[in-house]
C-alpha cells in the first residue's frame, strides 16, 4: 500500500508548500523553449491530453514521440492511430523509454503507479519526468529515483481545447510546479516553463504552484463546486420542477444549458456579474437563498476539505480502484438512471436572460459552491490564487461539458478522481438540502418571480451588493482576469 | 407609367456598347446609377435620348417630357450657340441669346422658372448671353429648364457637380419637393450625394446594370457602397509594418518544394507522390474537384497539415520537421478560407482583426503597436469600413468578413499568399469586391499568390501557372 506524501511532512513545511502559487509575467519565459531544443520528449498515454500536447509541442518545434504499451501497438488501440496517423514516431516503453531526456506521463492518475513502476528503471541517468496531475506523487507518495527531475505542467483545460487554443495562437491558462525532492540538477523549472510555452500556455498565463497545493485544491473544487455541486444542484431543481408541475423538457433544458448561461456571466466578471445579471428583486432572494444553502452546506465542505488534507478521501478511493471500481461504476449507472438524465431538453426557445430569471435558485447554487470552496481552501492554507482556480475560474469549462450531453459527459470528460469525489458530494449533499429544497417554489426556479413591481429597499439591496463585491474570492478573481485584460478571450 | 427597357443593346463610338439591359422603373421610383468611369452611365442617359445605335431590344413607355441635366446636354447647348455666333453673316459681334430666352422660350412651367430663378438668386444674368455665363452659373440655367418643362421624367447625370454649397443645399431641397410628382434617374458617383428619398440604385460595370438594389436593403446597400468605394479609392495597398517586418527569403530558393508529397488516410492515399514547386513571384492557380485534396495540400505548406513531418517538405528555407516552429512558417504566409472564417469565432473588433495578421493569430493576444494600429486603419480605409473600426467582428455581414480576413492575411505582405476558394458562399456584389481587392493587392504587392478554385476554366487575370488535381478513388 502507498504511503501518503503530505503527511509525512512536518506541519510548517506543509503550510508552505500549499501557499505556493503566484501568476508568472511574461518576461519569465524569455527563453522560449530553448530548455527543451534539441531534447527526446517521449509522451505516455496518447488520449486527448497525451495526443494534443504533443501536436502543440512538435509544432513548437520540438521532438516529440509516444511510447505505447506494445499490446496497443499490436493491436493497432485507438492511441497507436491517434499517434501515428498525426505522423508521430511510436514505439514501446523498451524501445523509446531509455531514449528520452523527458518523459511525459499523460495517461490517468490511477494508472501513474505502474506507469512510473515499469518506466523508472528505463530511464536515463539525469533524465526528466513531468507528471500533469501530483496525485501520484502527494496522494500515493510515489518514490522517483534520486537522478530524476520531476515536474509539473497541467494545462487547465481539456485536451482538445489545448490544441484548438494553440493553433489559434493562444493557449489555455497552466500550473507548473517542481518536486523539489527531485530536482537534483536545479533545472526543474527551466524545463517546466519551456513545456509550458511549447504548449502555448505561457500566452494565457501561467501558475508557479506546488505539487501538493495543486493536488490538495484540484481536488477538492472538481469534488464540491465543480461536479458535485452541479450534479446535486441539476438533480434538486429537475425534480422539484417536475413535482411543481413544470414541463418536463423545459426543465430539462432550463438545467441543461442554464449552468452555461449563468457561468458564462460568471467567467467574465465574477459571482457579482453573474448576480448583476437578475433583477433587483431576484438578485435579493438569490443572495438570501445563497446565505442559506452556504450555512446548510459548509460543514459538508469542511469534511471534503479535511478528507482530502488528511488523506481519507485518496485511501478511500484508491480502495475502490484495488476493488474493481465497484463503486465508481456502481454511482456511475446510478446517475444514467435519474429523471434529468433521461429527460431530454424540449424543443422550447429560451431566451439567455430568461435562464437567470427563471433559474434564480441555480444562480444562488452556483455562489455558494464557488464561494464554499473558495473559503474552505484558503481556511486550509491554500492562497487565494490556487483557490480561485479550482473554484470560480474552472466552473464554466465544467458546465459547457453539461450543455454538451448532461451529467453524463460531464462525468466521462473529467478525470475518475473527480467523478469518485462527485459522487461522495452528490450522496451527501442530497439528504443535506431535503429539508431546503421543501420550501423551494418555482418562483426560484422554472418560473420566476411574479411581481407587479420590481421595487426593493434601498438600504438592503445596498447591502446584498456590498456583501457581492466585498468577497474575496471577488478581489483575486478581479486581478487575475485583470492579467489577460490586453488578451481579447476566446468566447 | 412604369417604363420598361428590355434586353436593350445599343451601340456607341469608340467600340463602346451597352448590353442586354433590362430594367423598369416605375412612377414612384427615385433611381441613382452609380458605377466606376467608363461603366456606360452617360451612355445610359443617351440610349434614353435615343442616341447610339440601336442593335437590339427595346425602351417601351417612355415619357414625352423628359428633364435632362448633364455635362454633354449643356455641352451640346453651348455648341448650338456657337454655330448660331458663326452663322451670323453680319459683320457684328453676336452677343449670342440672353439667358432669360434660353430659359422661357418654349417653357412649359414659366411659374416654377420664376421660382427658381429666384430661389438661385440669378435674375441679375437674366440678360446676359448664355454663353458667357460660367460652368456652375449655366448648369444651374440648365436645372431650371429640365425642371420648367413640365417633367414626366428628370434624367440627373452627376446634377450636384460644380455647384456652391449654397446652390447644392436648394437643389436638394427642390428636388424632394417633387419626390410625389416626377420620377428621377440620377447619375453619382459619391454615394454620401445619393439623396434620402432615393428607392433604389443600380450598379453598372462595362456597359452592364450590374445590381440592382432596394435602399431598404441596407447589408446590399453596404457592400454597394464598398464596391464603388474599392473601384475608385485613390487608396492603394498599406505598407507593411517596418518594426514586425517578416524577415527576408534568399530570392535564388523556391518559396515552396514539395518532394513526392503523400498524404494518406490509414489505407486511402489522398494525394500520392505530388512534386510542385512554387519559385518567388510566381502566381498559381490550383484547381480539382471536391476531395482532390486541395485544402489538404495547403495544409501542409502551412503547416496545419500534421503528415507535414512525415513528407519531404521544403518551405521558406525549413527543411520540415527539423526543429522549426510553426509560427517561423506562418510568418511567411497570408491565408484566406471558408474554414478560417468558421473558426475565426472570437470576440473582437474590425481594428483587431486586421492586426492579429501580424501575429497569425485567430483572435489578439499581444498589445499592439501604434505603428500597426495606423496600418490597420489605412487597411479599414481602403475597405471602407474606417467608420466601422471599433465594431464586432461577428456582427459584419458575411462577404465584409471575407474582406476583412483578406486584408488580415495581407497586412504583413507576406511572400506568400493562399486564397483558398475565397468567393465561396458570396453572392455576386461581394464576390467582385473580393475580387477588386485582390486586384488591387496584387497589382501593388511582391506577393505570390495561391489561388483555389474548383473550376480549372475560372481564371484570374496575372496568374500563369496551373497545378490541376483529380479526384482520387478510394
Amino acid at each position: 500500500m502507498s504511503n501518503n506524501y503530505f503527511n509525512t511532512l512536518p506541519l510548517r513545511e506543509q503550510l508552505a508548500q500549499l501557499a505556493k502559487c503566484r501568476f508568472m509575467t511574461m518576461d519569465e519565459f524569455a527563453d522560449g523553449v530553448s530548455a527543451l531544443k534539441g531534447k527526446k520528449m517521449v509522451v505516455i498515454g496518447c488520449g486527448a491530453q497525451g495526443l494534443n500536447q504533443g501536436l502543440n509541442l512538435r509544432d513548437s518545434g520540438l521532438d516529440v514521440s509516444y511510447a505505447l504499451r506494445a499490446a496497443a501497438i499490436t493491436e493497432q488501440r485507438q492511441s497507436w492511430k491517434n499517434a501515428s496517423e498525426n505522423g508521430f514516431t511510436v514505439g514501446t516503453y523498451e524501445e523509446l523509454i531509455p531514449t528520452a531526456d523527458v518523459v511525459l506521463n499523460l495517461t490517468p492518475d490511477k494508472q501513474h503507479t505502474a506507469v512510473v513502476n515499469a518506466i523508472m528503471p528505463m530511464m536515463k541517468e539525469g533524465a526528466c519526468l513531468s507528471y500533469s496531475h501530483g496525485f501520484n506523487i502527494v496522494e500515493e507518495g510515489m518514490q522517483v529515483r534520486d537522478d530524476l527531475t520531476v515536474i509539473m505542467v497541467a494545462p487547465k483545460c481539456p485536451g482538445s481545447e489545448v490544441r484548438a487554443e494553440y493553433v489559434r495562437g493562444f493557449g489555455v491558462p497552466t500550473l507548473i510546479a517542481v518536486h523539489e525532492d527531485n530536482d537534483p540538477k536545479g533545472e526543474g523549472l527551466a524545463l517546466a516553463k519551456a513545456y509550458a510555452v511549447g504548449t502555448g500556455g505561457h500566452k494565457a498565463g501561467v501558475l508557479m504552484s506546488s505539487f501538493i497545493a495543486e493536488v490538495k485544491s484540484d481536488l477538492m473544487g472538481e469534488q464540491t463546486i465543480l461536479c458535485g455541486m452541479l450534479q446535486t444542484g441539476s438533480l434538486l431543481c429537475f425534480d422539484k420542477m417536475l413535482a411543481e408541475g413544470v414541463d418536463a423538457g423545459y426543465a430539462s433544458k432550463l438545467i441543461q444549458y442554464g449552468w452555461e448561461t449563468i457561468t458564462e456571466a460568471l467567467k467574465y466578471g465574477g459571482v457579482t456579474n453573474m448576480l448583476d445579471r437578475l433583477s433587483n428583486p431576484a438578485k435579493i432572494k438569490a443572495f438570501d437563498l445563497s446565505e442559506e444553502l452556504k450555512t446548510i452546506m459548509r460543514p459538508l465542505y469542511n469534511k471534503h476539505q479535511d478528507d482530502i488534507m488528511n488523506g481519507t478521501f485518496s485511501r478511500v478511493m484508491m480502495e475502490d480502484w484495488a476493488n474493481d471500481d465497484k463503486n465508481l461504476l456502481g454511482w456511475r449507472a446510478e446517475t444514467a438512471e435519474t429523471a434529468f438524465e433521461k429527460t431530454p431538453a424540449g424543443d422550447v426557445e429560451i431566451a439567455e436572460q430568461e435562464y437567470f430569471d427563471n433559474g434564480i435558485l441555480m444562480v444562488a447554487m452556483v455562489k455558494a459552491g464557488v464561494e464554499l470552496a473558495f473559503e474552505t481552501m484558503t481556511a486550509a492554507g491554500i492562497i487565494d490564487e490556487s483557490a480561485y482556480y479550482e473554484s470560480l475560474h474552472e466552473t464554466p469549462l465544467i458546465a459547457n461539458t453539461i450543455a454538451r450531453k448532461k451529467l453524463y459527459e460531464m462525468n466521462a470528460t473529467i478525470s475518475d478522481t473527480a467523478e469518485y469525489g462527485c459522487y461522495l458530494y452528490n450522496h451527501a449533499c442530497l439528504p443535506l438540502l431535503g429539508e431546503f429544497m421543501q420550501n423551494i417554489k418555482t418562483d426560484v426556479i422554472g418560473r420566476g418571480l411574479e411581481l407587479d413591481d420590481t421595487g426593493v429597499d434601498n438600504a438592503r439591496l445596498i447591502e446584498v451588493n456590498a456583501a457581492l463585491r466585498a468577497h474575496p474570492v471577488e478581489a483575486i478573481g478581479a486581478t487575475l482576469r485583470g492579467h489577460m485584460a490586453d488578451m481579447k478571450k476566446i468566447v | 407609367m412604369t417604363i420598361f427597357l428590355d434586353n436593350l443593346s445599343v451601340d456607341f463610338d469608340e467600340h463602346f456598347q451597352l448590353h442586354n439591359l433590362n430594367w423598369e422603373i416605375k412612377e414612384t421610383q427615385h433611381w441613382v446609377i452609380t458605377g466606376t468611369n467608363g461603366a456606360g452611365k452617360s451612355a445610359l442617359f443617351a440610349a434614353l435620348m435615343g442616341a447610339g445605335k440601336h442593335l437590339s431590344g427595346q425602351i417601351r413607355d417612355l415619357p414625352e417630357r423628359i428633364g435632362v441635366v448633364s455635362f454633354a446636354a449643356q455641352e451640346e447647348l453651348i455648341n448650338q450657340e456657337r454655330k448660331k455666333d458663326d452663322a451670323d453673316i453680319m459683320d457684328v459681334i453676336s452677343e449670342g441669346t440672353p439667358v432669360r430666352n434660353i430659359i422661357f422660350d418654349d417653357c412649359l412651367d414659366p411659374h416654377t422658372a420664376q421660382q427658381l430663378i429666384a430661389r438661385f438668386d440669378l435674375n441679375y444674368l437674366l440678360e446676359r448671353a448664355f454663353r458667357q455665363l460660367s460652368t456652375g452659373e449655366s448648369r444651374k440655367v440648365m436645372i431650371i429648364r429640365a425642371l420648367s418643362c413640365k417633367p414626366q421624367l428628370l434624367l440627373l447625370d452627376e446634377p450636384f457637380d460644380g455647384l456652391d454649397v449654397d446652390t447644392l443645399a436648394l437643389l436638394q431641397a427642390h428636388l424632394q419637393e417633387l419626390v410625389a410628382q416626377v420620377p428621377m434617374i440620377m447619375i453619382l458617383n459619391r454615394f454620401d450625394e445619393i439623396p434620402a428619398f432615393t428607392t433604389h440604385i443600380a450598379y453598372m460595370e462595362y456597359g452592364q446594370i450590374l445590381h440592382q438594389i432596394d435602399t431598404q436593403d441596407a447589408e446590399a446597400y453596404d457592400s454597394l457602397y464598398q464596391l464603388l468605394h474599392l473601384k475608385t479609392t485613390d487608396l492603394s495597398v498599406p505598407e507593411c509594418d517596418a518594426d514586425t517586418a517578416i524577415p527576408k527569403l534568399d530570392q535564388a530558393q523556391p518559396l515552396v518544394k514539395l518532394n513526392n508529397l503523400t498524404i494518406k488516410y490509414n489505407e486511402f492515399v489522398l494525394i500520392d507522390k505530388l512534386n510542385w514547386t512554387i519559385e518567388p513571384n510566381q502566381h498559381w492557380q490550383l484547381s480539382g474537384p471536391n476531395g482532390s485534396g486541395k485544402t489538404a495540400i495547403l495544409s501542409i505548406i502551412t503547416g496545419d497539415h500534421p503528415q507535414c513531418y512525415s513528407n519531404d517538405i521544403l518551405v521558406f528555407g525549413f527543411q520540415r520537421g527539423k526543429g522549426e516552429s510553426i509560427w517561423q512558417i506562418k510568418q511567411f504566409i497570408g491565408y484566406v478560407s471558408t474554414a478560417l472564417q468558421w473558426e475565426y469565432r472570437v470576440q473582437i473588433s474590425l481594428r483587431n482583426v486586421i492586426i492579429s495578421g501580424f501575429y497569425d493569430s485567430i483572435g489578439l493576444y499581444t498589445k499592439a503597436t501604434d505603428r500597426q494600429k495606423i496600418i490597420a486603419d489605412q487597411w479599414l480605409a481602403l475597405l471602407g469600413m474606417s467608420a466601422r473600426a471599433d465594431q464586432p467582428f461577428q456582427k459584419l455581414s458575411y462577404g465584409d468578413q471575407r474582406l476583412l480576413l483578406i486584408a488580415r492575411a495581407m497586412v504583413k505582405h507576406p511572400p506568400l499568399l493562399i486564397l483558398d476558394e475565397p468567393c465561396l458562399g458570396l453572392d455576386d456584389i461581394n464576390r467582385q469586391l473580393v475580387l477588386a481587392l485582390i486586384e488591387k493587392i496584387c497589382a501593388g504587392s511582391e506577393t505570390s499568390v495561391i489561388y483555389v478554385n474548383h473550376h480549372p476554366e475560372d481564371k484570374i487575370a496575372g496568374i500563369d501557372n496551373y497545378l490541376a488535381l483529380h479526384k482520387s478513388t478510394p
